[in-house]
């Protein structure tokens, strides 16, 4: 029975082998593709180690920031975390949420210094929708929980 | 008046559940018939307190009933009256309540039709089905309750997310559901076979069509999901690996590989502990999707945190599913020793193998990808994402596996497959893989994945067809009937294994369109003026106009685009930017032409500069492929599952 044997043995190893490459593709796709999130503050703290490094950044779009170029799709805007503000530029069409004074969470490769590039803007959709007729201080309550929420 | 009736019927089920469970175990401990009857009828029962529960919400639903804290956070006077009537799942505590009503319908359901087929499973069966729908009910009753009151009444709902109001999403969360709790069914078939001993071939017969009938719930809801997300969220795809899409995902994956591998324990009585394994590993993914989208910790854990009762009691609840399931699984996994052992490489049984290495390691990846940022975030301060490129750079190579196991498994030999076989049954259809990879490179494929997927296609269609069509073919020479006849027999006598492969052609349509969309999409963001044109793809798309749209609970801005085909075609897309009348942010309508070969997609902007619009234009190829697959997909499971319990039929 050495042929059954070794028909096993062929079996297992090819196995291990298919299962270790799958494992290894699992682990190197996902070792790349993490990406934190920091709120300008945090990011100003440890601008040294963040370099270069793809991430997001969460706050909210500063009041009279937002400028656009006419004729184009570019957009510039601050946002801040009330401590510190990260000048960000982008280029195409922003979400439905997205608004000067709205919470706003931005994608990008970070360098010191330089006007943040973001790829992307990521607008929360949340099930709870803000009713229209809300009074400044529910107004006021809310941004505060956004700013938690994306904390 | 009606939501007391409802909440009173919910808290007299919770009773009855629980008087459901005790006497099933006292009757099948003690061996006590008269106990075991109670229970069955307490199950009954359940299911007809939990109806009229549910009837209590819906009619507070269609009465406008603010009073009612659920119906005024999810309604509104101006709803249509079909999203009033569905707006019942429209949040977290209606949603339960669905989910534990479904669990009583088919525990009702499973002690009619289990009760003299499987005399000694059904006490337990019940036991566990009892248990899971106190541990719902106990939520639904003291921790998120839709049938509270509230106070003072508002004059006015605070409307139902717009979101929401569309088809898609009003069929995606009751077929998920109907996915999700058929699989307690198996589950608790299969823990009742651990508990009497009798861990054996039966409690797979017997959940054989609960199983595919969920499966099949399950993979309607997650294309249902898909499409809500491609027609309504207007970001021209519809699948961004979101942990919500995830949720669901999981479960299909780990079900689909259990209902692979059941078949070898089925014919060689291998993979016992394993099948095990997997049936609970399903049902516990299913209830980690429920609570995953509806506790409120995707969107925060510290929101999640901070209403500790219902964080602690769902954590405490799946700890114990998993710890009884698993543990139960370890103290009996001994009376599993399998009579055969896999002899060889190239046989059904090692396809079959890795077909689940492959299914596992792709839930595996995604239940990484989902949990992991929640683990970062619980145990250190920071917050991490996962994004799409993760998943598609695993998903792509693992599909690509899965086809070529698809398209050698169902002709595989059992046991061992010789030479001479596997040259009679794979030459012509490796030829034919092989013609469409230089016929690809012809046309000038080069991308890699493509290239090699469309071969595969190729290759696992002939391998398919070959098979209908060689049994047709024999049968057609012995009865002396019509091709077609002999197709139509061929396929009726041995069900199973048809409609199979029939839902293989259904997998087939929707990795073309997978491929196609997700490989060659088009996308253009542009300026437009008014008498503006561009290209895309083979088209020349103009913007005529911008106007005014009114409906009974939204207006809008809506562009009116021409859309003229090289070949002469010509078309009109009206995408649009809804603001609903109680909320205040907009949301888009993508317009959105479907053929077969490509849908055109527009996504409406902002007006950017005086007169000059921002548009978002998609050419999507081949996407209609996956929602026509998925019918195809329906089809073979339905055809799989006209066929009864029957076993070990000699197969042509």
């Amino acid at each position: 029975m050495a042929g059954a044997q070794s028909r096993r043995a062929f079996l297992i190893v090819t196995l291990v082998l298919v299962a270790g490459a799958l494992l290894t593709l699992v682990y190197s796709s996902f070792t790349g593709a993490l990406v934190y999130f920091y709120t300008p503050a945090e990011l100003k703290a440890k601008e040294a180690e963040l370099t270069g490094r793809k991430l997001r950044i969460g706050g909210m779009v500063q009041e009279g920031s937002l400028e656009k170029t006419p004729g184009t799709l570019k957009i510039r805007f601050m946002v801040t975390d009330g401590k510190e503000r990260i000048q960000t530029a982008y280029e195409g069409m922003t979400p439905d949420l997205f608004r000067e004074g709205q919470g706003v969470v931005v994608e990008g490769t970070f360098r010191p210094g330089e006007t943040f590039q973001a790829d992307t803007i990521l607008a929360k959709h949340s099930e709870d929708y803000v009713p229209v007729e809300m009074t400044p201080e529910a107004i006021a309550k809310s941004k505060e929980s956004i700013l938690k929420s994306l904390k | 008046m009606w939501i007391e009736i409802g909440h009173f019927a919910a808290i007299l089920a919770l009773l009855t559940t629980i008087l459901q469970g005790g006497a099933a175990v006292v009757g099948g401990a003690l061996d006590r018939p008269a106990w075991l009857r109670v229970s069955r009828h307490a199950a009954f029962a359940a299911f007809a307190l939990l109806t009229l529960g549910m009837a209590g919400l819906e009619i507070a639903f269609l009465n406008h009933d603010f009073s009612v804290a659920y119906v005024a956070n999810h309604a509104s006077t101006t709803l249509p009256t079909f999203y009033l009537a569905t707006a019942l799942w429209g949040g977290h505590e209606g949603s339960l309540l669905l989910w534990a009503w479904l669990l009583s319908l088919f525990t009702a359901l499973a002690a009619w039709r289990h009760w003299s087929t499987h005399p000694r499973s059904i006490p337990w069966v019940l036991a566990i089905l009892a248990v899971l729908l106190t541990g719902f009910l106990l939520l639904i009753l003291f921790l998120s309750s839709p049938f509270e009151r509230l106070f003072p009444i508002p004059p006015e709902g605070r409307d139902l997310n717009p979101l929401l109001q569309d088809p898609g999403m009003v069929f995606h969360p009751p077929f998920l559901y109907l996915g999700y709790v058929g699989f307690a069914i198996p589950y608790a078939f299969a823990m009742a076979a651990l508990i009497t001993g009798r861990a054996g071939d039966e409690w797979v017969l017997a959940t054989r069509r609960w199983t595919l009938f969920s499966w099949m719930m399950l993979t309607v809801g997650i294309v249902f999901g898909a499409y809500w997300a491609y027609y309504e969220l207007g970001w021209g795809g519809y699948w961004a690996w979101d942990p919500v899409e995830n949720a669901s995902f999981m479960p299909w994956l780990t079900g689909t590989a259990f209902f692979h591998s059941v078949m070898v324990q089925e014919r060689r009585g291998m993979f016992k502990t394993w099948n095990l394994f997997l049936i609970t590993s399903t049902f516990a993914l299913s209830l980690l999707g429920t609570f995953l989208v509806r506790s409120g910790v995707l969107s925060s854990v510290h929101a999640f945190a901070n209403d500790p009762g219902r964080g602690v009691y769902i954590l405490a609840f799946m700890t114990l599913v998993l710890l009884f399931s698993f543990g139960l699984l370890t103290a009996r996994s001994d009376k599993l020793a399998a009579p055969a052992r896999m002899e060889s490489l190239v046989c059904r049984e090692s396809a079959f193998l890795f077909n689940n290495l492959f299914f596992l390691v792709a839930s595996f990846t995604v239940l990484l990808g989902t949990l992991y940022p929640l683990a970062i975030e619980t145990l250190t301060a920071s917050k991490v994402s996962v994004g799409a490129p993760y998943y598609n750079k695993v998903f792509i190579p693992i599909m690509l596996g899965m086809l070529v196991l698809m398209g050698v498994g169902p002709l595989l030999a059992w046991r061992r497959a010789s030479w001479e076989q596997l040259r009679g049954q794979f030459l012509l259809p490796a030829g034919i893989g092989a013609a469409a990879l230089v016929s690809a490179f012809v046309l000038g494929v080069r991308h890699p994945y493509a290239f090699l997927a469309i071969g595969l296609i190729f290759f696992v269609a002939s391998t398919h067809l070959r098979d209908f069509h060689q049994g047709a073919a024999a049968r057609m020479k012995q009865e002396q009937v019509g091709y077609l006849l002999s197709l139509f027999r061929l396929a009726s006598r041995n069900r199973r294994r048809y409609g199979g492969l029939v839902v293989h052609f259904g997998i087939l349509a929707m990795v073309v369109g997978f491929i196609g969309s997700g490989l060659f999409q088009e996308e253009r963001n542009v300026l437009l003026k008014v008498g503006d044109s561009l290209r895309l793809g083979g088209w020349t798309l103009t913007l005529e106009s911008v106007g005014q749209q009114k409906k009974r609970n939204w207006q809008a801005l809506e562009a009116v685009i021409q859309a003229t085909h090289d070949n002469g075609e010509t078309l009109q897309l009206r995408p649009q930017k809804r603001v609903y009348n109680k909320h205040s942010q907009p949301t888009t309508e993508a317009a959105i032409h479907t053929g077969w070969r490509e849908d055109l997609y527009v996504v409406m902007g902002d007006e950017v500069t005086e007169g000059s619009w921002n548009l978002r234009l998609y050419r999507n190829p081949l996407v209609s492929w996956i929602w026509w697959g998925t019918g195809i997909l329906c089809l073979g499971v339905m055809l799989a599952l006209t066929q009864g319990r029957r076993l070990r039929r000699k197969t042509a």
